[in-house]
């Protein structure tokens, strides 16, 4: 019989652990207490480093990002979008710096290349003036929903469970050890199994602590002290694209000074500050302006350009030597491995902590090779070799932009969101109108990722991007309602449009101004005037008398249609 | 200077039109300047009174900052607090509406003359004036909600009548699923029977503007598959009727030849035929549009539109002219009184950026919090600041300047540009429109009328 | 005291540069960016910002009404471009079903700059994925170069209008080019309205305090120089000195075909003989409404040429100019028409005249005129959008948005046609049979002896 593993967290690395696990041929199960990213991994800045941001701060971690960033160009490239980086250094910047970036690039093998400012403005149009010049790396965008779910399907493939909205609320212990896990579901799975309050358990062999900047508090379930050194981060989500390559300032450090084309969108970002809770922490109007601001230092047309929305992100930085470093800029973005049982003599626990994005899959491997070591499996690591499902073959794309008849911006979008599904996908629904126009997403998208997650709008959200352009869901929460409706109750249609609806305000509230404050106008004379979805009295339970209103007159009903006036 | 008039109205809305016919009606040479397209091909074609007075907010006791924590949304909806209504009537809940709102500043009759200036203006295309009450109907969200007048062709969709009623949607048409609405107003409590239905109708259609694609080919009983557009659509429903006694459908049955386009489904279904208002795009706004115009012309107004207003001479408070930029050109459009009329967040006559909110032409005060961060409450459909921006007015319709003084002897406001109400919420929007639109033009045309007599007065 | 109040420079800056368009004289305090595109095309994705979908311009686009392979102006404007990469050159081929009407421009209570997201996408579809040997690019670009075919025509003006609409010229006109059939070649004039202003001498008036340049376009010469010659008369009648600079096409039915190079090397010639005259004290007119907006709205949005800032802010329409500036109301509550054009009219407004708020001027003034009566045929499209309805694939399309219109001017009581646009015209004669003139000679025949 293969160890049960239960692997808690469903981001990144917690999914990458899954599927690493799964295919070295343990019996996994993954938890996670809400959507898969929805920890830190879904509010992450999606860059796939170079290295070059660590190149003279903290090399080790730059050596690991240039791997990785190597590897998931071959496993998993329809979760990556290759628009290059660049250092740029404005009038001013540092010179000494620069050459340290390059020296540090080079000691860590990192390709560079310096072009003139002139050059790197013509590669990016809307650059400052004041740019001098740039070291162009080989960063990247990296779409960390795309990448967590196709690990996830992968693991599902290879054997594992996958529950979402399944929180842990305990630790099972035999003396110390750990045994297993109680959780409680926030709601069904995505298979529609179970309901919102039913707790279980699950016995393990070993649980492994993927929960990222929650970690502390996962292992103080055990009765383990974790101490994570979280900082939360603010991006800012620009309504278009104004560049398409990656842009950094060269400086030493600099907070928000990171650029990234993403899909449809640029994200700003991000700062750094401490926090102490993962879950609540403050976001703040200075963050936002500050972050527009510092970026438009390096792109100045960010200054007026239109903000859709705000989100912030926690890092899940681990600081070994505590009280060594004096902000959390300084904490180390490499990973750790803590083996509880040597660390704190609890058996059956391990966490893993700190690292990035770009660098998961190795944080997963490690973890995985540890658990292997502690039951004695042989089996070697294929995560770096094993393409993930939607990367497994990409030459097929190009034959496919031309099908489905759909219009070729549209084509182009979903066949880059499905990767080599596009045609499973494409293929089946008929009609297919275009649900979501900001960001082109069809009904046969929407349906799939429904069948995938169940009534979860947020859950489609993050599969499809429905509901993440200019308008914010204003014209497609109802319309992906009814997309719901197709498979599920009205009732349940209507809440999870209501859910995504205010899903999706939350973040608006950060940019709420201009163009964008049209728009939620816009948006909420439709829903609650039109629709008077606010007031809806099915929603809120309230006894109408009907007969209290207007019943119409019937010689009026009689006699329409005999009019040749419109009206 | 070439180009004058009594009254100048800017804004080609509800509360535009509306101001321009009062002002005319008073005897003033009046004069509308629309800059693009207005709100009405947006808003649903229904114009709501007031259907709720929505709970408020007491001026929100701010925590220090907004936290990360997330609430859920059945919590937030659970919190929003009590609704009172659906009203009855529009009247019934003005007295409860707070001080600052258009209602409390103008009073119920304003309402009762704006509607009844509407009634006038659209003739027997709309309904709804025979009573007091409000008409409750199903939105395309699928809930029910209170309005003041309705066109013909919602009649048969009232809830409040109690005949078997079968929705039809359109499977290529994402907007609404006929069933959702159907379950969802069975939900409400409605007391008849009501089923929906999708059918496959016009699949070749496109999907991105099919709503006007739609409505063109009923309106021209255009040929689909080779079948005529109308009986085509007939033949896809009429398995399902059974023993309804009215069948709704989404908004798209035609133009200019609607009531044909109605008639003519009736008549193949056995059974009266309504729309379910929708929008954006919304036809009957279209429809209601056309309406307006016409009676513009027929009131001898002079229109021009596709120039905007951007900025005024004045001489000693009083507006003298308004520049209008004409291609690049600033042209003087001389008045004796000024209807602003420009829309709120939407219509774009009121502008923000990320150090606050302001009234772009006259500069008038758009009283707000300094911190962006008190323009909203949490709950999406809360009582939110922003909702209620605008220039606030005295009871003439004059805007106030920040002392609370008429910014302008001769400058009224109404629309959306005013604040105060919550019209999402209230479901008040056209009827704040028609209320303060018939007491800005009728104001700006007495205005206009004592200047031009103090100018004969004093040669 | 009168004091001046504008809403401040930057709103306006911001209107105009929306589109992230490199207008050199836009912004002087933020340059603008080097080469956005290839080949310098303009990234028009920032305008996107603007569009918060309220689908007002797809309720506005006559094409989409009637021809389901559009996708309306919503798609191929703001919502293409905002989906676009700056490495992905593809543009979908449905740009090519859009009239250039402007409708949706000119409806956008946003501000999208739709019509210049329009105009540059069909540029760069035709650049990059239509084959330049095809006979539909062939076709475009002959009639797009109007005025080349125009200027031999008049030559031997009796010959080209024989043999355009002669049976072996018709049918390779058809099979070949698909031109269709249904549609008769506009008439030459014997005297093109330059060698009559030759022939003349010239402007009678002198006046260097009221000076106007103007731009008459090809059609106004070639063609119905019976407008230009009315144009000339009226602004002689209010005392205006009139120039005639020399000049080229205008562009439009380049823009519409995405011929836009050869619509820039037109622009250079009229922007500079154009900036002339204006530095001579002249403001430029134009009667054709089409040819005003070109000079007026998409050459600052299309090129960036030197001057071209200044020819957009002093340039006019024939009436607008009058009414800014002379007491034209006052004129015309004077005066009577008798004669030919004492007549009731059923005047359409062109989409391009909407675009420049010119669209209700011609009611309100001759509303108050003797012996005219004038009725607006409503806000329908004609539908031929210049050499749309040219084009043999498009021309049911083209007649079935004229319907509308054909059926309000039907409707309306007088049989006798009026617009600014002379293709308008052509398609208003087409589908009623009626006569169709332009205010400026109606004008001429009120106020000029």
């Amino acid at each position: 019989m293969a160890p049960t593993v239960v692997v808690i967290g469903g981001g990144a690395t917690g999914t990458g652990t899954a599927r690493d696990l799964a295919m070295r041929g343990f019996d996994v199960t993954l938890l996670e207490r809400g959507n898969l990213t929805h920890g830190t991994t879904g509010r992450t800045h999606g860059h796939l480093h170079s290295g070059g941001r660590y190149a003279v701060s903290d090399q080790e971690s730059a050596v690991d990002c240039i791997e990785e960033n190597r590897i998931l160009r071959d496993i998993a490239p329809h979760c990556i979008e290759d628009t290059g980086g660049l250092f740029v250094q404005l009038e001013g910047d540092s010179d000494e710096y620069f050459r340290e970036k390059l020296d540090g690039c080079a000691e860590c093998g990192i390709p560079t290349d310096v072009i003139s400012g002139e050059e790197a403005r013509r590669q990016e149009p809307y650059l400052t003036e004041k740019t001098k010049r740039a070291i162009r790396v080989p960063d990247g965008a990296l779409d960390p929903f795309r990448l967590a779910v196709a690990n996830a399907a992968d693991a599902i493939e290879h054997g594992a469970r996958v529950e979402t909205h399944a929180e842990v609320v305990d630790l099972l212990t035999d003396e110390s050890d750990v045994t297993g896990v109680r959780f409680r579901r926030q709601g069904p799975n995505y298979l529609g199994e179970g309901s919102e309050g039913d707790v279980e358990t699950i016995e393990a062999d070993h649980v492994v602590s993927a929960a990222g900047a929650w970690a502390g508090q996962v292992a103080a379930m055990a009765d383990v002290d974790v101490a994570m050194a979280i900082s939360k981060g603010a991006m800012v989500v620009t309504n278009v694209r104004q560049i398409d390559t990656v842009i950094n300032r060269c400086l030493p450090k600099d907070e928000g000074d990171t650029i990234i084309p993403h899909e449809t969108t640029v994200l700003l970002g991000a700062n750094d500050e401490p926090v102490d809770d993962p879950d609540d922490y403050p976001e703040e109007q200075w963050e936002v302006d500050m972050m527009i601001d510092v970026a438009s230092e390096m792109v100045p047309i960010v200054e007026n350009a239109r903000m859709i929305r705000a989100y912030w992100g926690v890092r899940p930085l681990y600081d070994p030597n505590p009280g060594e470093t004096e902000d959390t800029g300084d904490v180390t973005r490499n990973y750790f491995i803590l083996d509880h049982e040597e660390r704190d003599g609890v058996a059956g626990f391990t966490s893993v902590v700190g690292g990035k994005l770009t660098t998961y899959r190795e944080m997963a491997e490690s973890v995985t090779d540890h658990v292997c070591d502690r039951f004695g499996v042989d089996e070697p690591c294929r995560t770096h070799e094993e393409p993930l499902p939607g990367s497994r073959d990409q030459s097929i794309l190009e034959e496919y932009m031309d099908r489905f008849d759909l219009r070729s911006p549209v084509a182009k979008r979903s066949v880059q969101r499905l990767g080599d599904r596009a045609p499973e996908v494409l293929g089946s629904e008929d009609p297919n109108p275009v649900v979501c126009e900001c960001e082109a997403v069809t009904r046969a998208e929407v349906r799939d990722a429904i069948e995938d997650v169940g009534p979860d709008l947020n859950a489609v959200r993050l599969r499809t991007r429905a509901s993440m352009g200019n308008c914010q869901g204003g014209f497609c929460t109802h319309r992906l309602g009814a997309e719901v409706y197709h498979d599920h109750e009205a009732s349940t249609a209507r809440d999870a449009v209501d859910e995504l609806y205010q899903e999706r305000w939350k973040g608006q509230r950060h940019t709420l101004w201009g163009r964008q404050l049209s728009q939620a106008m816009l948006n909420h004379m439709l829903h609650a005037t039109t629709m008077n979805h606010d007031a809806d009295p099915g929603l809120r339970g309230d006894t109408v008398d009907f007969a209290a209103f207007d019943a119409g007159r019937k010689t009026d009903a009689a006699t329409d249609g005999g009019s040749t006036n419109g009206d | 200077m070439a180009i004058e008039s009594d009254v100048l109205v800017v804004g080609g809305g509800l509360a535009g039109v509306t101001s321009a016919i009062a002002a005319a009606r008073e005897g003033a040479d009046v004069r509308l300047l629309a800059h693009k397209k207005s709100t009405l091909r947006q808003a649903s074609g229904l114009i709501d009174g007031l259907g709720y007075v929505p709970p408020r907010t007491p001026q929100q006791e701010h925590a220090d900052y907004i936290s990360q924590q997330r609430q859920d949304f059945r919590d937030v909806r659970g919190e929003r607090g009590d609704y009172r209504g659906p009203l009855q009537t529009p009247y019934e809940g003005i007295d409860a509406l707070p001080d600052a709102h258009p209602y409390s500043i103008l009073g119920a009759d304003a309402l009762r003359d704006g509607l009844a200036l509407f009634d006038d203006l659209v003739g027997d295309t709309y309904l709804g004036s025979h009573t007091e009450r409000n008409a409750l109907v199903p939105t395309f969200g699928g809930a029910v909600k209170p309005t003041a007048r309705y066109p013909r062709a919602v009649a048969a969709g009232l809830a409040s009548d109690e005949r078997p009623m079968l929705l039809v949607g359109f499977r290529s048409l994402t907007e609404f699923d006929a069933g959702m609405v159907a379950d969802q107003l069975s939900a409400a409590g409605v007391l008849f029977d009501v089923r929906g239905v999708e059918v496959p109708f016009a699949e070749s259609f496109p999907t991105d503007t099919k709503i006007t694609r739609f409505v063109k080919a009923f309106d021209h009983d255009e040929r689909i598959e080779g079948t005529p557009a109308r009986r085509a659509l007939a033949e896809a429903v009429e398995a399902y009727v059974d023993d309804a006694e009215r069948v709704g459908f989404p908004a798209v049955l035609g133009d200019d030849n609607a009531a044909a386009v109605r008639a003519d489904l009736g008549d193949c279904l056995g059974a009266d035929v309504f729309e379910i208002p929708m929008g954006p795009p919304s036809i009957p706004g279209l429809r209601l549009e056309d309406r307006l115009f016409e009676a513009l012309d027929a009131e001898g107004v002079r229109l021009e539109t596709g120039v905007p207003a951007v900025g005024y001479e004045s001489a000693g408070g009083t507006v003298e002219s308004v520049i209008v930029d004409r291609m690049g050109s600033d042209v003087p459009y001389a008045a004796d009184a000024v209807v602003l009329a420009t829309g709120g967040l939407v219509g774009k006559g009121l502008d923000s950026d990320r150090d606050g909110i302001r009234e772009p032409v006259f500069g008038c005060h758009v009283p707000h919090p300094e911190d962006r961060y008190d323009w909203f409450v949490d709950d999406a459909f809360g009582d939110q600041p922003y909702a209620r921006f605008g220039v606030r007015p005295d009871a003439s319709m004059r805007p106030l300047d920040a002392d609370g003084e008429p910014a302008f002897a001769n400058l009224f406001a109404a629309g959306a540009v005013v604040g105060g109400a919550d019209a999402a919420r209230e479901k008040s929007a056209s009827g704040v429109s028609l209320a303060t639109g018939v007491v800005a033009g009728r104001n700006a045309a007495i205005a206009s009328r004592e200047r031009t007599e103090r100018a004969g007065a004093s040669p | 005291m009168r004091e001046q109040h504008r809403a401040d420079e930057a709103d306006r800056r911001r209107r105009t540069t929306d589109g992230g368009v490199a207008a050199e004289t836009a912004d002087p305090g933020q340059p603008d960016p080097v080469e956005v595109f290839p080949e310098g095309e303009f990234d028009l994705r920032p305008g996107a910002d603007d569009c918060y979908k309220c689908t007002t311009c797809e309720t506005s686009c006559p094409v989409a009404e009637v021809d389901e392979s559009f996708p309306g102006p919503k798609f191929q404007g703001p919502e293409q471009w905002r989906l676009k990469r700056k490495d992905e050159i593809e543009i979908d081929p449905s740009i090519t079903e859009c009239s250039n009407c402007l409708r949706c421009d000119t409806s956008c209570p946003s501000g999208v700059g739709l019509a210049q997201m329009h105009n540059t996408a069909r540029g760069e579809y035709v650049d990059n994925q239509l084959p330049t040997l095809s006979i539909k690019y062939v076709r475009n670009r002959i009639l797009a170069n109007y005025r080349t075919s125009a200027r031999l025509a008049s030559v031997f003006p009796r010959t080209a209008n024989f043999v355009m609409n002669f049976g072996p010229v018709r049918w390779a006109m058809e099979k070949v080019l698909h031109v269709p059939s249904e549609r008769d070649f506009p008439e030459f004039a014997t005297q093109t309205f330059r060698e009559w202003w030759a022939e003349r001498g010239g402007a009678q008036v002198s006046n260097p305090d009221k000076r106007v340049a103007y731009f008459h376009g090809c059609y106004a010469n070639y063609n119905t120089t019976e407008v230009a010659k009315a144009m000339v008369r009226v602004y002689e009648h209010f005392g205006y000195e009139i120039l005639v600079p020399p000049q080229k096409c205008s562009g439009t039915p380049m823009f519409a075909n995405g011929m836009l190079d050869d619509a820039r090397r037109h622009a250079v010639t009229n922007v500079e003989n154009l900036v002339e005259a204006i530095e001579e004290g002249a403001d430029v007119i134009a009667s054709c409404t089409s040819c005003s907006m070109a000079l007026r709205n998409e050459y600052p949005e299309l090129f960036d040429i030197d001057g071209i800032e200044t020819v957009a802010e002093n340039t006019f329409d024939a009436l607008e100019y009058l009414r800014i500036n002379e007491d034209l109301q006052g004129a015309i509550q004077d005066a009577t028409v008798s004669g030919e054009f004492a007549e009731a009219f059923a005047y359409h407004a062109p989409c391009h005249a909407r675009n420049q708020g010119l669209d209700r001027q011609a009611i309100e003034l001759f509303r108050d005129l003797d012996g005219v009566q004038i009725e607006d045929v409503g806000d329908s499209c004609s539908g031929i959008s210049g050499t749309y309805g040219w084009k043999e694939e498009k021309y049911e399309t083209s007649m079935e948005i004229g319907a509308e219109m054909f059926e309000h001017m039907e409707a309306a009581e007088g049989t006798t046609g009026m617009t600014e646009c002379p293709t308008c015209g052509m398609q208003m004669e087409h589908g009623t049979g009626y006569d169709v003139h332009h205010p400026l000679e109606v004008l001429e025949a009120a106020l000029v002896e």
